[in-house]
């Protein structure tokens, strides 16, 4: 245990890496969220579609390069992956939305294992790494301690992009859909709806979110083959805990996690992911639907 | 692979005498190489039958039969390296290791069902990899525990693998009588409706967790007997991607019958290594076998899964048990 002092600065640079971690954590679990929540599905690909993402945003940022080309990954890398994500969803998750959860989360776990070697294929086995773009480098100080501006960035979009997916399910046709086809999906298609291509513009959105989710991070660390399985885990878990489905779940449960990584490293290094676990343990033998979920029906 | 119990009575002993005569002769036509593959066949066979215990009979989808496996190898590491114990002592206490901790998690999963059973029995087997990762002074932490002893008589090659044959072949035989028994049958009738087993006055919840305690310790076994195979433990035994491979073995051989499974890990092990030789991505080919299977045959292996199409499917022909 390292001693820690806690004066007030040490409390707002955790609680303000917590809310970085928070703010990937939940553009990933948005997106697995909001797939299990339409299409009843476990998604169990959507961490290699953040990975996927991250590595095109390294190809794109050292092809490119200088400002310019953090920009552009910003807009081609979500915009690729969701293209995966089409391809995905008419090949694969249309022939199996009628199937028991195992052949879904067997399905999808193929397609890990599809993806972690088409990654190493395209990009190979080596870690890359990105630098943070020249209009947010540098850092802020709170209090005595610097605080890279980058994350701010980081956690001003996730802001942002919560506010636009509640403007979208709240607000827009597609959202009103959207929201019908949670509650009942085959009353909607008896209205004439055209439910497979709702299901598909809400897979090729949340591939959109991990995509967005994998070039965000890509400044804030090593790229590298793993990765998927790691953040899926942790979205997992992210949505678990918020209940699947659940939109203020993803935020909640990502913002609990979050604080528990930064505080938990920094008071106790080692425990600090079996605390996450623990805590996914408990809201499931609690709660199996999270908490701002529904029981399942 | 098909057919009721009923028929491997009356003709499947004499085939299931005719394979142990193979297994047992065929090490000394073939070499190392193939000798050292089929001692991991035969432990990766046990532990898929363990997994396929809840997994085909009870119809339960764990998701974290990795952590008894895990475990099983961790207990045989500390007690044959650490506290210089006899390896039979260690492959004795594994299974009841792994079934107490079985028992405890299955307890807490008998609460949910379906997809949150899936989950929760992967977050607990998540959480044991962790502290197994992280506790270095005890478990090794992310080296694992390297040099495991094995005792001097089992350390050829040929020696282990009739040392595994004979641990699975005992462990096989106990499955077999459990799940023929009322017990077993019981299971079935839960798998196949709940509701209808409850009228019967079946406590499904304790049959449930008395099958995943069982497949717990079984799974301990396997992972005390793979642990003396490589000779190490280490904490990606107990990882999640593990809990996979026991259900891809108990689909791609068949989880409704009894052998399936280990047809499962014959076939796993053999297109590994026929595509290890002939590209490094093996991972790759498993996932596109994989989803083929998943895709194209719905009615075939997997569709059995099915809940709904299976009584038409399969179960017209089997008959009850004698009484």
């Amino acid at each position: 245990m390292s001693a820690v002092t806690w004066d007030l600065s040490t409390i707002i640079l955790l609680i303000m890496s917590g809310l970085t971690r928070a703010s990937i954590l939940f553009i990933v679990a948005a997106g697995l969220t909001l797939v299990f929540g339409v299409l009843r599905v476990i998604n169990m690909a959507h961490g290699s579609l953040y990975m996927v993402g991250a590595f095109i945003a390294a190809s794109v940022i050292q092809q490119v390069g200088g400002a310019g080309g953090f920009w552009l990954a910003l807009v081609a890398a979500p915009l690729g992956v969701a293209l995966i994500g089409a391809v995905i969803e008419f090949g694969v998750l249309r022939r199996i939305y009628q199937a028991e959860h195992v052949v879904q989360l067997l399905a999808t776990y193929a397609l890990i294992l599809i993806f972690d070697d088409l990654v190493k294929m395209t990009w190979g086995a080596e870690y890359k790494s990105v630098s943070v773009p020249a209009a947010f480098a540098g850092s802020i100080s709170i209090g005595d301690r610097p605080f890279p501006i980058y994350n701010l960035f980081v956690i001003l979009w996730a802001l942002l992009l919560a506010a636009g997916l509640w403007l979208l399910i709240y607000r827009t046709g597609l959202g009103r859909l959207i929201r019908a086809a949670v509650e009942d999906p085959e009353m909607l298609e008896a209205l004439g709806v055209n439910i497979p291509l709702i299901f598909s513009a809400v897979f090729i959105i949340g591939a959109f979110l991990a995509g967005l989710g994998g070039v965000l991070v890509a400044p804030l660390g090593s790229i590298g083959l793993g990765m998927d399985v790691t953040i899926l885990i942790e979205a997992f878990v992210v949505a678990v805990i918020g209940g699947l489905g659940s939109f203020p779940g993803a935020l909640l449960g990502a913002g609990i996690i979050g604080m528990m990584f930064s505080f938990g490293i920094t008071v106790a290094p080692r425990m600090a992911m079996a605390f996450v676990f623990l805590a996914m343990v408990i809201v499931l033998i609690i709660r199996p639907w999270g908490l701002f979920g529904e029981p399942e029906r | 692979m098909t057919g009721s119990s009923h028929s491997f009575w009356r003709t499947g002993w004499p085939w299931a005498g005719l394979v142990v005569v193979g297994l047992l002769l065929y090490p000394q036509f073939v070499s190392r190489y193939y000798i050292v593959l089929s001692t991991e066949v035969v432990i990766l066979a046990l532990l898929a039958t363990s997994y396929n215990l809840i997994f085909g009979y009870a119809g339960m989808v764990s998701f974290g039969h990795a952590a008894f496996f895990g475990l099983g190898a961790y207990v045989m590491a500390l007690l044959t390296k650490r506290y210089e114990s006899p390896m039979v002592l260690g492959l004795l206490v594994a299974p009841v290791v792994g079934a107490a901790f079985a028992f405890v998690i299955g307890w807490f999963c008998m609460r949910t069902i379906r997809l949150y059973f899936s989950l929760l029995t992967l977050a607990f087997a998540q959480l044991l990899w962790v502290i197994v990762f992280q506790w270095y002074g005890f478990t090794g932490g992310s080296d694992g525990i390297q040099g495991v002893p094995r005792p001097e008589i089992l350390n050829t090659h040929a020696s282990y693998y009739y040392f595994a044959l004979g641990t699975t072949l005992l462990c096989l035989v106990l499955m077999w009588f459990i799940v023929n028994s009322p017990f077993g049958w019981s299971l079935r009738a839960i798998r196949e409706n709940t509701h209808r087993s409850q009228f019967l006055g079946i406590n499904d919840r304790f049959y449930k967790l008395i099958a995943f305690t069982i497949a717990g310790a079984f799974a301990g076994v396997a992972g005390g007997l793979y642990c003396q195979f490589q000779k190490w433990a280490d904490p990606d035994l107990l990882f999640w991607t593990t809990s996979a491979n026991p259900v891809l073995m108990s689909i791609l051989g068949g989880m409704f019958s009894f052998v399936g499974p280990s047809v499962g890990a014959v076939v796993f092990v053999a297109l590994r290594e026929i595509i290890k030789v002939r590209t490094d991505y093996w991972p790759l080919v498993l996932g596109i076998v994989l989803l083929t299977l998943v895709l194209t045959v719905p009615g075939g292996i997997v569709g059995f899964v099915v809940e709904k199409t299976r009584p038409l499917l399969s179960f017209r022909k089997v008959r009850p048990p004698a009484p």
